[in-house]
């Protein structure tokens, strides 16, 4: 990786003396500094990447300390202002709490709920789009996807309660084959959270797809496995990177939801509610922050349950 | 109650969800950064003496569609006519919730709030807001009596602050369902309600209030005197009985569309409301009543900030929306009743009717929003009282 | 060499024509292959040769027409039904397994046991002295590597055929001349039919009992290596397997005295300094010469108005860059040309190419 600076070269006479000689690039600072850095790679990719570390660790580093340090104060609930008494008062709340407990559980087991759901729908999307579909009805299916990431959130959520409702679509539409409507409460909420979360979920397994050849979906079958054994043995082990990360999105973003359980949810609450209700009704930042942690750690727990699989190895 | 009303309802709503949006965007920003600010600084506790020369200019910090420049909407507008008069320019921030409101007033940016009830004590406490001389607001003699110097508006027999609106929260039915008629809030608090699974509540801490009015009849051996003042024994009855409520209860809601909506799917049939909702569902299946026992309701405030960097056109923008013209205007855009007696002349034909404008028997039903303290609102000194922590701590536990 | 005419039909193709919208990548193509003959189909790109290669595995369903394997028609079944098995051109190799797990995946689907499989597996890799890179993941190999995995993969589960898709294209000179040896070998060892597609002329000569040169999806001539060679039935064969100066109607006339299209292979012409030759000679400039080792390439300027690349070995007559502009005279012998149909599709190749341009493709 290292590189001269052209140096003059005088020893051997011009061969074409008609024309004058392209002179040498001047040496100035910059040209020294960026021959410096062409020689010192490890120095060039500091630079390159110092700016934007910095910024990572500014937003999020920064951001998760003061959270769990906000997490160690009080507030003084009348009066709304924090007090920077450190205490353990709040995380010993609501790691104790059965309150807590009992609505992690729920919020886990919704996310989860989701994230299986938006999978098993995704896999036969991103498949068609990525191994079947013409290039052009492929384009075509990309923008169907993408679409409904340019309606607003809320405007889907309450689409869902209005589907969801008393008399609404689903009442009409599907009922008549014996599958009452779920109406509001968690089936909503999983309903509603894996139609939100889909393209977030099918993209990355589209795009996981797309770098399977399909050479070897046809050397597998040239060796005599049938489609099913194909998909088991070839497209999945393949996939399970892409499948994390889609995984890795819904998952997140179900735990941290509190609007569509407001608005499909019935009478139940997430973390996320708790979260809000706190920052919102209580004015109490630091038992919002303690709150705030739990889906965060459990995230933790994820991605490093699923490092160990070694998934993310080839992301 | 004409479709142009409701219609424009619904923009003052939206922009009230969006402005909650927001806010919850503001929030999450401040649990990242929150370094924890402890100012804590005592305001003034004396009220101006005169009305000096205006400063030329005055902010508002308000809910939705109370400070209307004609930008919105522009047959709405009562506030050109304010900077016309008093050369006071006026520049306004909406809230969505009044923890909101609570915490923007710190930053002694904004010279007048609009509160309602459950931020107008915790102003006071903090500080945030000074005494009004109330005879210094020619208009405040309009304001019908039994809105004046109340528990939420203020302490120790200082004033602090005009009521400008106020509303009832009433049970709402829905009339092909729920029969007989009801009177009783039993429809939504019986364990046994024919109605279970379509019954609706506010979701709020402050709902809490809706449940100790209940009780204040149903069980007098409590010794309720004021729902906003309840010891620990008191709310522990009242949330044994949301705990049961919860059971029977389809959804809670928070967001009025979503009640509207609800009533008009018929996936609710009865439960808490206001008003305005009622007069916005369109299925004309509904009806409101005042039950026996007594509702909550809310009085919002005009107040002013004790950093007030323009007191003399803040004292201005107090007397002119306490006008009847400019009070009847603005609530009846928002949708509720008006404070001044003389409002009701200049609102829509009986748009002060439906919503029972100063008539004092129904408001004398109302227990107005008010901010539970430690210090017991009903005058008891034997027993600390349940804050509003608690309340909403209670409430996360009754919603589970 | 194998004689196709006396052994059972393994493969056979009957009017296969497959369109690509309007399209005929293969039209009508008509072919027997014998069982255990080295078979190639040569041609270039999009001639059509690896879309009849990818019919004959099952990848592609025909337009039209039939395939039969070893007497039953496949036409319609599905590649994990044919008694065929292919090495990729990109070796396809399933990049989450071992080495050993790529090997043994044939007969993992077949239902064999983990130990049956992993030690037929190991004895496949052992042919192709891979046996010590059996852990490894295929991204820790080379590509000769890769290639002989491929070969192991494809022949551990006992297919009747075996069919190569340009195996050797992305490998370098000298490899990719090692492994034509050991595919010869193994196909010989084996005794099953090998279907070779390559657009390397030198290497399918090199290699088959049989070709087949094909152009714009039809079989243009079927033969053995030394039919194509020296019998080319049409300027595209002439210049694309191997070198040809080709003559057309006028340019024959004034050379050969007669009318037609003809075909003289480069090493077949002599070149001498003045005038003095045997047999026909035709005067000329040269244009250029170009040292390649083993022989010179001249270009001459015929003053018939052709130009005519000339190979002189090494040793006999010496040309040098000095030589350029000198007066030659070119001989050839009247038995040396080749008389080809007159051309109905012009020819895709270059006729001035030399086999070592062809090579370092």
């Amino acid at each position: 990786m290292t590189s001269k600076a052209p140096e003059a070269d005088t020893s051997t006479p011009p061969t074409h003396p008609a024309r004058d000689r392209v002179a040498a690039p001047s040496i100035t600072l910059a040209r020294r500094a960026s021959t410096y850095l062409s020689r010192h790679a490890r120095l060039r990719l500091a630079v390159l990447l110092s700016a934007p570390l910095l910024w990572l660790g500014l937003v999020y580093v920064a951001a998760l300390a003061a959270l769990l340090i906000t997490a160690l104060w009080t507030v003084d609930s009348f009066t709304g202002q924090i007090s920077q008494t450190w205490t353990l008062d709040n995380i010993v709340a609501v790691v104790t709490g059965s309150l807590y407990q009992t609505v992690t559980l729920r919020t886990v087991g919704v996310a989860i709920l989701v994230t299986i759901v938006d999978i098993v729908i995704a896999l036969p999307i991103a498949f068609f789009m990525a191994k079947v579909a013409s290039p052009r009805l492929q384009r075509i299916l990309v923008i169907a996807v993408l679409m409904p990431l340019w309606a607003s959130y809320l405007v889907k959520a309450y689409a869902w309660r209005s589907v969801l409702s008393q008399d609404g679509l689903w009442d009409f539409v599907v009922a008549p084959f014996g599958i009452e409507s779920p109406g509001y409460g968690l089936p909503a909420t999983v309903i509603t959270l894996s139609y939100l979360w889909l393209p977030y979920v099918i993209l990355p397994i589209y795009a996981g797809l797309e770098r399977v050849p399909d050479s070897l979906l046809e050397a597998s079958s040239d060796l005599g496995a049938r489609t099913w054994r194909t998909l088991g043995l070839v497209v999945l082990p393949m996939l399970w990177p892409a499948i994390i990360a889609g995984s890795i999105f819904s998952f997140s973003l179900s735990l941290g939801d509190y609007i569509t359980v407001n608005i499909v949810g019935g009478t139940n609450q997430l973390l996320g509610n708790l979260v809000y209700t706190n920052v919102g009704a209580a004015n109490n930042l630091p038992l919002a922050a303690s709150i705030a942690l739990i889906p965060i750690v459990i995230m933790f727990v994820y991605l490093a349950a699923v490092r160990r699989t070694g998934a993310l190895n080839n992301l | 109650m004409n479709l142009n009303y409701s219609s424009r309802r619904m923009t003052a709503g939206s922009a009230r969800r969006s402005a909650a949006l927001a806010a919850v965007a503001v929030a999450s920003i401040a649990v990242l950064t929150a370094c924890g600010t402890t100012s804590g600084s005592a305001g003034p506790t004396t009220a101006a003496d005169e009305v000096g020369a205006g400063e030329g200019q005055v902010s508002i910090l308000a809910w939705p569609g109370y400070v209307e420049d004609g930008s919105n909407d522009p047959t709405v507008d009562w506030v050109t006519a304010f900077e016309e008069d008093t050369g006071c320019e006026v520049t306004s921030k909406t809230y969505g919730t009044s923890d909101e409101a609570f915490s923007l007033m710190k930053t002694g940016e904004y010279d007048v709030i609009a509160a309602s009830g459950d931020a107008s004590l915790r102003l006071v406490a903090a500080g945030d807001v000074a005494p009004v001389n109330t005879d210094l607001i020619p208009n405040y003699d309009g304001i019908y009596d039994f809105l004046k110097m109340q528990s939420w508006n203020s302490v120790d027999g200082k004033s602090y602050g005009i009521p400008h609106g106020y509303g009832a929260n009433l049970l709402m039915y829905n009339t092909d369902v729920v029969s007989p008629a009801p009177t009783s809030w039993d429809v939504v608090f019986d364990k046994s309600s024919p109605y279970a699974g379509k019954i609706t509540a506010y979701d709020s801490p402050i709902y809490i209030a809706d449940a100790a009015v209940y009780l204040m009849t149903h069980q007098p051996e409590l010794g309720i005197e004021n729902p906003y003042a309840l010891d620990e024994t008191q709310l522990a009855a009242a949330v044994d009985l949301l705990k049961g409520q919860r059971a029977n209860v389809g959804e809670y809601w928070s967001d009025y569309l979503k009640e509207i909506q609800a009533f008009e799917t018929g996936d609710s049939v009865v439960g808490t409301t206001w008003q305005v909702i009622q007069n916005s569902v369109t299925t004309g299946n509904t009806a409101v009543v005042l039950p026996d026992e007594g509702a909550t309701g809310w009085s919002d405030t005009w107040m002013i900030g004790s950093e007030a960097k323009n007191p003399n056109c803040a004292y201005e923008w107090l007397n002119y929306i306490a006008s009847p013209e400019a009070n009847a205007q603005a609530t009846e855009y928002f949708g509720e009743a008006p404070s001044n007696e003389a409002a009701c002349e200049f609102r829509t034909e009986g748009s002060c009717e439906a919503f029972n404008a100063g008539d004092e028997e129904f408001a004398s039903k109302l227990w107005y929003w008010s901010t539970p303290i430690e210090k017991c609102l009903d005058g008891r000194t034997d027993v600390t009282c349940t804050d509003y922590s608690q309340w909403t701590a209670a409430w996360s536990e009754i919603k589970g | 060499m194998i004689d196709h005419t006396s052994r059972p039909v393994a493969i056979e193709l009957s009017a296969l024509t497959k369109r690509f919208g309007d399209m005929a990548a293969v039209d009508g193509v008509d072919l027997q292959i014998a069982e255990g003959e080295f078979f190639s189909m040569l041609g270039p790109s999009g001639s059509g040769k690896t879309t009849v290669l990818r019919l004959i595995a099952g990848f592609e369903q025909p337009t039209s027409g039939t395939v039969s394997l070893f007497g039953r028609d496949v036409t319609t079944v599905a590649p994990f039904d044919r008694d065929v098995n292919t090495v990729f051109q990109d070796y396809a190799l399933f990049p989450h397994m071992s080495v050993l797990d790529n090997v043994a995946y044939g007969l993992r689907v077949r239902g064999m046991s983990r130990i049956t499989r992993h030690a037929r597996a190991r004895e496949a890799l052992d042919r192709v002295r891979l046996a010590d890179f059996a852990d490894r993941k295929p991204t820790q190999l080379s590509g000769g590597q890769r290639q002989r995995v491929a070969l192991a993969r494809a022949t551990v589960v006992e297919p009747k055929a075996l069919l190569l898709d340009e195996p050797l294209g992305a490998l370098d000179l000298k490899l990719r001349e090692q492994l034509q040896v050991e595919l010869k070998e193994l196909q010989r060892s084996l005794g099953i039919t090998f279907i070779f597609v390559t657009h390397d002329q030198e290497e399918a000569l090199t290699l088959s009992d049989r070709i087949a040169v094909f152009n714009n999806g039809r079989i243009e001539q079927l033969g053995t290596p030394a039919e194509l060679y020296e019998r080319p039935v049409s300027p595209f064969v002439a210049s694309f397997v191997g070198t040809s100066n080709i003559f057309d109607d006028a340019v024959s006339l004034a050379l050969l005295g007669r009318r037609g299209t003809h075909s003289l292979r480069p090493e077949r012409i002599g070149l001498t300094v003045g005038d003095t030759a045997d047999g026909i000679t035709a005067p000329g400039t040269i244009a250029e010469v170009i040292y390649l080792g083993t022989n010179t390439r001249i270009l001459v300027d015929l003053d018939a108005g052709q130009r005519i690349t000339v190979l002189a070995p090494y040793g006999r007559e010496r040309f040098s860059d000095h030589d350029r502009g000198a007066r030659v005279t070119a001989s050839w012998r009247d038995a040396d040309v080749i008389s080809l149909q007159s051309p109905t599709t012009p020819p895709t190749a270059p006729s001035e190419k030399t086999p070592i341009e062809m090579r370092s493709r």
